[in-house]
């Protein structure tokens, strides 16, 4: 390597999802990354991972035991619950309240609709199970747990066939130890079943969200466990020296140790990466407003990127379920490449939820699929199969696509193209819908945004969404294809912790606020220590704050020093809830309901090398012909030709190894230095 | 703006606005029925005071067809940053009862008014007879409160202190009031801001003829559906358990006539104008919001992407004669109208139910009913007034699933309140939450079950009151050969040998250790239950929600431990007998309407309009006395004479019958 005689040195992100192994390979030496995809195999997991290896191995001459940092991001865990294929689980908690998760917060979505309804509790109420057992508000115990009691629950956990107990009592948010009491008595009647307690889970005040969010760890975990036990093998196999490092929802690192059973903070773990990555690259392609979209085979994935940072939440949504831990915003739809279409019951068009996966995958891919699916509706309008697709792994079959669509486009009665490109719109506005409501939530003017599609479905129908919503900028990445994948290599560690400390802020606060930081502190460090964190760390501190008689916090970032400074704390609250509600309360009373601590391993961030720009027109490869309101030709362009200042007009088709970037009519494409193409759409 | 694509811009900004207004006022809200129950609503307004966009996910359902133009009109000399208010249910029919504040801002574009942001809270206690401010057996609006007619409260963005004053001196908890009315002000410039972003992205012209389209465009939807439903003269009643404290029924009747693509609703015999406070203050507008608020929730099922805006009204008719329950006259009381106005919900389902069987679910159990605790809090040495959760119950039998469990239907908005917040703030402790079994109406699609709430107090002297607690006599209705639901119930410590049902009423006084149990009832079953899948009914019994008992005798499903016995059920479902016609009302609606006939009902609706106002619920109310061995119309008419014979003094006047003999 002209005279670099520094060791070899790779550091790898690689992101799963439903269809695809996704690999971001960075030679430290050179600065140079190389991106990979290989199809998932869903019965051998871990066995694709071996495949990336060997492929970059002959590609790329990598050698597995010079890879010092391994990042992974994987979808497991959501699919896991959107696809509803989780643990058999059994939940002990309060009697007289084992309707808790039922009836949850009792609202429920599209309220002027007689027929609205909420969505069926991931456990059925014949696997939950009331005990004589309460904690008073202030965590005293009222009622002790007795072992005849809770042995007779977890007989009748066990004779319902549940793999694990998910064990949840009011209050536990004050006091832990009567649920780890019950804990510790079903672990000696039953060592084969799992069981989380809400508390260790996630101590927050209000029993359904707490519960529900130790619920969905526990139905995430036997997969996700088995998952990452069988990826670790297949490292130490190949010789990989570093340490496992997952992505979590947080946007930061762990080591895969910690997620087998720290689960539920892994749900959205390539997606929360995937806006880290997609935030790295915005920055450097000089986008602060940006609305990032993810598709995958199974699902999209969007979210916000507000003045160059990545939004946090502790109230998204997973599925149909509310998910408390401090989490990317990130919001989600089960509509992906793999979606498909079908008719239903009225006649009507349907696209989603149901998934064909990686296995057997869009009929297209030709493995076996026979139901028509988005991408092979793309395939028959002829954006997608004009080249090669994933590295060669893939081609694309038009015929078995066509096949697949004139399943339902006969009994619809219409022509093969026109039915592709209806189940295109149908996709298109299913993103519209959601995408609508996470701007009014956020309440913020999309068409100030630039849309950003990445995964391996985005740049496919990322245009003609970002044009739905009024969008007149695109912004697609040199590889949309590995950006969760590179969001793992430039994220710190980050473990979040809370102590629920429920006081009024008045003078005798900062002695309760300075005892629970330093529990958090020392929980926080030891948590560092047991990722195997060397280096620099930091601390984010905040607290869950609210004038007296709110029933809603907000999250107010704070100093250390401030906590034994009750006015400073006092003037921070004030200004958030300025910046956020246009108004505040200066003579109002303030609670503060907890403090959160944000502990953060630094990670040396990667170089990445620039092309210099020339201005040239670029040259399309050659033209293809497409179904666009009617069959036409046009310029197919190769992502590789395309040299930074070249500039061409759409409707047009980049074909690249990981994805095909589709631009419609009266687009205009540039591409910067980064090798980014930039389109600017027509209003 | 007269394309389309266009105009789903402007919509979903408008829309945008006014979530954003909720999100700012449900977060920075200091009462519970705001913050947790969520009655509010917020709304944008076109510069004449009609509502052109609601949030769809936040607030209370009833007010996209509200306007405020009356009481717009009287005030006078608006300017930037002014926010004006009024909570009197007599000043331009806007506020509907004391506790309900509406407050409105306009929005100046060039010098001009171009719209305005509004919406209302419903504050703890607005001070008059009783905590709450609210209580059934008030009889004149000035015990319910101290009122303000429509008033400036913001001059130019400065609060007028003189107000709040007279406020804070009136009311119970005048912090929580303010809090609420200071939050609401924030969401109302929140709107306003919005509405200006609005203004510079399509221009103010754009904006002012995109708004009036939005309208066009929901009236256009409406008159589609209605287009769409079979013309015909639709007649349905039905009751409130009590009208007041002399406990008869309360009816509510409807004629709803559909013709082409507009409607009317005739509620000619109702019940005479209530010496209670379970009025509702129409001021006989033809399209007052609280009489259509059924009307938007049919629209809205058989629409899901129906405009929610006053132009969805325009094809809509009523008719409250003057006098009346949904048209009482001053100072008739009217506080607990929100009990009167889930009846009246259930009226138009029921009268829907019968133009389109095929598209309508059974009655959902419709009592909203609010729990509200008032004790001393031990902990602190302090009086507590709070609200607890809200106990409703379930959506009725739909055309494709069972109803919802536990809420559902018109009372899908109310939000519970976590029991650990509850029990952290206020010294209760709970002993139940959760569903009833048994309370769903049987059908081949269930009825969402009820919501049992149980807690314990602690101190002497505790007051509950259950606001809009009904349907402990008449049951929530099946149809098309579904059952009717469970009955609702209120029991102080049950299964003790000291328990103390509370019938129909709406507050009891516990002591220390005393644990109230609360039940709704349930939704309507919807379809023959005979029919239903078996191992639907078997998974049923499975999670507890119908006993083996009740699915044997209800379903003809027999169970074998935890599986169904084919054979016996066979046998049994063979010999069943299904229920005849469109309703099913329960053993205690078929009494009351055996004695109550049709004609019995025409000839008391047509003695009492006769008379002057303040006679009709009194005369009412002996006429009910004298009607025991007696029944229809032979039966009211010697009740009537008999009363007449007692109270000579009641005026002579000739009947609408009389005059037309």
């Amino acid at each position: 390597m002209d005279g670099n005689t520094a060791p070899a040195d790779w550091k790898i992100g690689v992101d799963i999802g439903g269809t695809f192994m996704d690999f971001c390979a960075l030679d430290t030496r050179s600065g140079r990354i190389a991106s990979l995809k290989v199809l998932t195999t869903p019965d051998d997991p871990g066995a694709e991972l071996l495949t990336g290896f060997d492929l970059l191995d002959e590609r790329e001459g990598l050698d597995p035991g010079a890879v010092t940092r391994f990042v992974h991001g994987t979808t497991v865990g959501i699919n896991t619950i959107l696809q509803r294929k989780g643990a058999r689980l059994a939940l002990i908690t309060n009697q007289g309240f084992e309707d808790v998760i039922e009836l949850a917060r009792l609202g429920m979505p599209e309220m002027y609709s007689l027929f609205c309804h909420r969505a069926e509790p991931l456990i059925p109420r014949d696997r939950i199970f009331g005990i004589p057992v309460r904690l008073r508000a202030d965590g005293s115990e009222r009622i002790a747990p007795t072992p005849e009691i809770v042995h007779d629950a977890v007989r009748q956990a066990q004779e319902a066939g549940a793999d694990g107990i998910i064990v949840s009592f009011l209050h536990s948010w004050r006091n832990g130890a009567q649920e780890a009491t019950v804990k510790a008595m079903i672990e000696a009647e039953a060592p084969d079943l799992f069981v989380f307690t809400s508390s260790e889970v996630w101590p927050v005040i209000r029993e359904y969200e707490r519960s529900s969010t130790a619920i969905l760890n526990g139905y995430v975990h036997p997969r996700v466990a088995g998952y990452l036990s069988a990826l670790e093998d297949r490292l130490a196999v190949r010789g990989v020296p570093a340490r496992a490092l997952l992505t979590k929802s947080n946007g930061g690192l762990m080591s895969a140790h910690q997620g087998r059973r720290d689960c539920v903070s892994m749900l959205l773990s390539g997606t929360a990466s995937g806006v880290m990555g997609a935030a790295w690259l915005a920055r450097q392609a000089g986008e602060s407003h940006v609305l990032t979209l993810d598709i995958g085979g199974t699902s999209a994935d969007f979210a916000l990127i507000v003045d160059g940072e990545v939004q946090f939440g502790t109230d998204e949504r997973i599925g149909d379920f509310p998910l408390h831990i401090p989490s990317v915003s990130v919001s989600s739809i089960a509509i992906g490449g793999g979606s498909i279409a079908s008719i239903d019951s009225h006649g009507v068009l349907r696209v989603g939820p149901d998934s064909a996966g990686s296995s057997p995958g869009p009929a297209c891919y030709g493995r076996g699929g026979t139901a028509p699916t988005v991408t092979d509706a793309m395939a028959v309008c002829g954006w997608l199969g004009q080249a090669e697709m994933a590295y060669g792994q893939l081609s694309i079959d038009r015929d078995l696509a066509r096949d697949a669509v004139a399943r339902i486009a006969g009994p619809m009665d219409r022509s093969v193209e026109e039915t592709a490109q209806a189940i295109l719109d149908i996709a298109v506005s299913e993103l519209f819908v959601e995408v609508e409501k996470l701007g009014s939530r956020a309440g913020v003017d999309l068409r100030d945004y630039a849309l950003m599609p990445f995964g391996g479905g985005g740049p496919m129908l990322g245009a003609f969404l970002a044009r739905e919503l009024g969008m007149t900028r695109v912004l697609a990445p040199r590889r949309p294809g590995v950006v969760s994948a590179l969001g793992g290599l430039v994220a710190d560690m980050r473990g979040d912790f809370l102590q629920t400390v429920f006081t009024d802020l008045d003078a005798t606060a900062p002695r309760q606020l300075c005892a629970a930081f330093a529990e958090l502190q020392k929980e926080g460090d030891a948590w560092l220590k047991a990722q195997g964190h060397v280096g620099p760390a930091q601390v984010r501190l905040s607290a869950d704050m609210r004038y007296a008689g709110q029933s809603y916090e907000i999250e107010t970032a704070l100093e250390p020093d401030w906590l034994c400074d009750p006015a400073r704390l006092a003037t921070a609250f004030h200004e958030t809830h300025r910046r956020i509600y246009d108004f505040d309360d200066p003579a109002g009373a303030i609670e503060i309901v907890n403090l959160r601590l944000s502990a953060i391993g630094v990670t040396p961030k990667p170089d990445f090398a620039e092309a210099i720009p020339t201005t040239a027109h670029a040259t399309p490869a050659r033209q293809v012909q497409v179904h666009l309101n009617g069959a036409r030709h046009i310029p197919l362009f190769e992502r590789a030709d395309l040299v930074a200042g070249a500039t061409f007009d759409g409707p047009a088709v980049v074909c690249q190894e990981d994805t095909t970037l589709a631009i419609p009519e009266g687009a205009r494409a540039h591409v910067d230095r980064h090798l980014n193409i930039h389109l600017e759409l027509a209003e | 703006m007269s394309d389309k694509m266009t105009l789903q811009v402007l919509a979903n900004h408008a829309r945008a606005a006014a979530e954003n207004m909720a999100h700012t006022l449900h977060r920075t809200a200091h009462s519970a029925f705001v913050k947790e129950t969520q009655d509010f609503t917020v709304m944008l307004m076109d510069r004449h005071g009609d509502t052109f966009a609601v949030p769809m996910d936040l607030g209370a359902t009833w007010y996209p067809g509200l306007s405020y133009r009356r009481a717009i009109d009287m005030v006078e000399d608006y300017r930037p940053g002014d926010v004006a208010f009024t909570n009197d249910p007599y000043s331009g029919h806007v506020a509907t009862h004391a506790p309900d504040t509406h407050l409105w801002k306009p929005v100046f574009h060039d010098g001009e008014i171009v719209a305005w942001t509004g919406g209302h809270i419903h504050n703890t206690d607005m001070g008059g007879a009783v905590p709450a401010s609210l209580s059934r057996s008030l009889t004149e609006i000035h015990q319910e409160g101290v009122r303000f007619p429509p008033m400036k409260l913001v001059n130019e963005g400065v609060f007028d202190t003189q107000i709040l004053r007279i406020m804070e001196t009136n009311v119970r908890k005048p912090g929580l009031n303010i809090g609420d009315i200071k939050a609401l002000v924030g969401a109302l410039n929140t709107g306003e801001r919005k509405v200006h972003a609005m203004l510079a992205r399509f221009g103010g012209d754009g904006f002012l003829s995109g708004v009036a389209a939005l309208k066009d465009q929901a009236e256009a939807q409406a008159r589609d559906i209605l287009r769409g439903i079979p013309d015909g003269d639709y007649v349905f009643s039905d009751y409130a358990d009590e009208d007041s404290d002399f406990a008869n029924p309360c009816r509510l009747h409807l004629t709803l006539r559909i013709r082409g693509d507009s409607a009317e609703l005739d509620f000619t015999g109702s019940d005479p104008q209530l010496g209670s406070s379970l009025n509702v203050p129409s001021g006989g507008d033809p399209r007052h919001t609280m009489l259509l608020v059924g009307v938007y929730y049919v629209l809205y099922t058989l629409n899901p992407r129906l405009l929610l805006n006053t132009g969805l009204t325009r094809p809509f008719r009523c008719i409250a004669p003057e006098g009346t329950v949904l048209n009482p006259v001053a100072p008739a009381a009217v506080g607990m109208r929100s009990l009167t106005c889930a009846r009246l919900r259930s009226v138009i389902f029921g009268a829907f139910s019968q133009a389109i069987p095929d598209r309508m679910p059974a009655a959902p159990a419709g009592n909203n009913c609010i729990v509200n605790v008032m004790t001393h809090d031990e902990r602190s040495g302090q009086k507590v007034i709070a609200a607890v959760n809200p106990v409703v119950g379930g959506g009725g039998g739909m055309p494709h699933r069972d109803g919802t469990n536990g809420s559902g239907a018109d009372a899908a908005y109310l939000k519970n309140t976590p029991i650990e917040i509850t029990e952290t703030e206020v010294p209760v402790e709970f002993v139940k939450y959760g569903l009833a079994p048994d309370t769903g109406g049987a059908g081949y699609w269930r009825g969402g079950l009820a919501t049992e709430m149980a807690f314990r107090v602690f101190a002497p002297d505790t007051r509950i009151t259950a606001r809009n607690r009904d349907r402990s006599r008449f049951r929530p209705w099946g149809v098309l050969g579904g059952r009717a639901a469970g009955l609702a119930e209120m029991v102080v410590n049950a299964g003790t040998p000291d328990a103390r049902r509370m019938g129909s009423a709406d507050t009891a006084i516990l002591q220390p250790g005393d644990v109230l149990s609360i039940r709704s009832a349930g939704g309507g079953g919807r379809g023959d239950p005979m029919g239903r899948e078996t191992w639907r009914v078997a998974q049923d019994v499975v999670r507890g929600h119908v006993s083996k008992e009740a699915a044997r005798r209800d379903y003809g499903v027999v169970m074998q431990g935890g599986e169904v016995d084919e054979t016996a059920t066979a046998a049994l479902r063979g010999e069943a007998r299904g229920h005849d016609g469109h309703f099913h009302f329960g053993p205690e609606r078929d009494a009351f309407e055996a004695q109550w006939t049709d004609a019995a009902y025409a000839r008391l609706t047509d003695i009492l309009m006769a008379l002057p106002v303040h006679w009709r619920f009194f005369v009412k109310t002996e006429i009910f006395r004298r009607m025991e061995a007696r029944k229809g119309a032979e039966g009211v008419n010697a009740a009537y004479a008999e009363t007449r014979k007692r109270f000579p003094d009641i005026p002579h006047v000739r009947t609408h019958a009389e005059a037309a003999e």
